[in-house]
């Protein structure tokens, strides 16, 4: 279970007036093999919640633990799937997947079978040669996902790992992300600016306020999994989302 | 996209790509064979034409380049020269890649030596030819040491700037997955620097070359530096323009040798 409690972030010293006030009383919970999605205009500091989850930056108020160990940096039991990918240029497809089992110490017959497996899994079989900047985006992030499902995290922290996607891609691993999670429930935290996205994947949402990050209110999905790709016509999905929408039109009005 | 697909799509790029490549490759060469052909005659023409002591006809330097060859002359100067080349560049590789790697790194280290060595970038490293004389006096050690100042610094300067702008999300991805500092350093800074360092380390060898004819020219007085000073004072210019070709062969295959390398290890990023 991740347990975030009163999480404070201010980036630079607020009170010499200089600081942001990035996160502000964060109070949430992610069960165990839960998928919730994080949903906030730009400048609620989601992403940063991620990276403090994710033991990538520190923190200064409040409390972020993991099965009640406070988080101090990152751990065996989190993966990240960044945004922008974070692929090595310099690697094959293969030499990326086994990243993180190679930092950790594993043999390299143990690291290329795990990798092998996964890559299979996400649809990349017979690219383990392939370097990046030969790839599309879809496929250089579905590398990026099988990295991260190689190390077998219990918890999968996702920073808005479509967002660079093109729309009929990102329908696509959205699809391919549900199956993967239907096989094995990981927890799942997974940042988003996409409404429909939050809503098709999440079994929560949680809505933030921006300036400084706030949880306006954590949502229940309850949408029946496995969830088929047509959901989007369902009465319930298309009711939350409005309600998101009208949330988040009213933050983007009350800015500006 | 689907797999099938998508290496239709890399196979066919790929195809265009190389036979694109090649045809311009073989057209750049041609070029290049006439430009250095037509540069020969240029040279040839205006050396009989104008009779200009300083301007020898192509020929004669040819003719006195093998007669350089031929007497042994060329080939115990060179070994020398080599030698000094090898340690000083050698040691400015060494010492360059280090500070410039944890200058890169390190916001303290970068502080504390910026200055430096910027200034000494600046500064021309012929100025310290009498200084590495008074140390050193006649001995290698002064070549070597010219050579070093000459080249280390356009390393450092370059390995600092190639470890500085690794893009900082590979880094914070290999923090992600547990990596200690060493970690971070072999496996993300320096295979992502590896082409601007190669870069550094193509401008070092050349001014390496430099600072090698330099130091034999003006402090010790032996190997190619020392041929072209003695030559030059004769105002024998086939003889200088020969030894002239021969630097130019040093520089062309140390920068051969570290291309070579390069393409070898930075072919991602082609």
């Amino acid at each position: 279970m991740i347990q975030v409690k009163n999480l404070t972030k201010e980036f630079g010293r607020i009170d010499n007036g200089g600081g942001v006030l990035a996160l502000s009383d964060i109070d949430f919970q992610v069960r165990d093999n839960e998928f919730v999605t994080v949903i906030g205009p730009s400048g609620c500091g989601k992403t940063t919640l991620l990276r403090i989850i994710a033991g990538l930056i520190p923190y200064q108020h409040g409390e972020v633990s993991i099965d009640s160990h406070p988080v101090v940096g990152p751990g065996p039991e989190r993966a990240v799937v960044f945004q922008n990918f974070a692929l090595l240029p310099w690697t094959d497809v293969l030499g990326n997947v086994t990243f993180g089992l190679d930092v950790r110490g594993a043999t390299k017959s143990d690291s290329q079978a795990k990798a092998k497996e996964l890559i299979k899994l996400v649809g990349l079989e017979g690219f383990e040669q392939r370097l990046p900047k030969e790839l599309s985006g879809g496929m250089q992030q579905r590398v990026g996902l099988a990295r991260a499902l190689a190390v077998s995290p219990r918890i999968l922290l996702m920073d808005e790992p479509f967002g660079a996607l093109d729309e009929q891609t990102r329908r696509l691993l959205q699809e391919q992300l549900l199956q993967l999670w239907e096989r094995e429930r990981k927890t799942v935290v997974f940042i988003t600016h996409s409404m429909e996205e939050a809503v098709m994947l999440g079994d929560r949402v949680m809505l933030m306020t921006p300036r400084p990050g706030k949880v306006k209110e954590m949502i229940d999905i309850p949408l029946k999994r496995p969830r088929p790709p047509d959901i989007e016509k369902s009465p319930a999905f298309v009711e939350i989302k409005e309600y998101l929408w009208e949330n988040l039109r009213a933050m983007q009005t009350h800015q500006s | 996209m689907t797999a099938s697909e998508a290496v239709i799509k890399t196979t066919a790029a790929k195809n265009i790509g190389s036979s694109f490549a090649s045809h311009w490759l073989l057209r750049h060469w041609a070029l290049e064979i006439f430009a250095l052909f037509a540069g020969a005659v240029i040279w040839e023409s205006l050396g009989w034409g104008l009779g200009l002591q300083w301007l020898p006809p192509f020929s004669q330097v040819i003719v006195a380049l093998f007669q350089f060859v031929a007497s042994g002359v060329i080939l115990s100067n060179l070994q020398s020269s080599l030698m000094s080349l090898i340690v000083g560049f050698a040691l400015s590789l060494i010492f360059g890649l280090v500070l410039g790697a944890l200058m890169g790194r390190y916001r303290i280290v970068e502080k504390a030596f910026d200055v430096y060595v910027h200034a000494l970038f600046v500064c021309p490293s012929i100025l310290f030819a009498p200084i590495f004389f008074a140390i050193f006096g006649l001995s290698d050690a002064s070549r070597v040491a010219i050579i070093f100042v000459y080249s280390t610094f356009v390393i450092v300067i370059n390995t600092a700037t190639a470890i500085r702008t690794v893009d900082p999300s590979l880094v914070e991805m290999a923090y992600s997955f547990g990596c200690r500092e060493r970690q971070i350093f072999t496996r993300i800074l320096l295979p992502a620097s590896l082409p601007l360092v190669f870069a550094g380390i193509r401008l070092g060898m050349g001014r390496a070359v430099k600072g090698m004819i330099n130091g034999e020219m003006l402090i010790a007085f032996v190997g190619l530096g020392a041929l072209a000073q003695k030559y030059g004072a004769q105002f024998d210019a086939a003889r200088v323009f020969a030894i002239a070709m021969v630097v130019l062969i040093i520089g062309l295959v140390g920068n051969a040798i570290v291309q070579t390398l390069e393409h070898r290890l930075t072919r991602w990023a082609d």
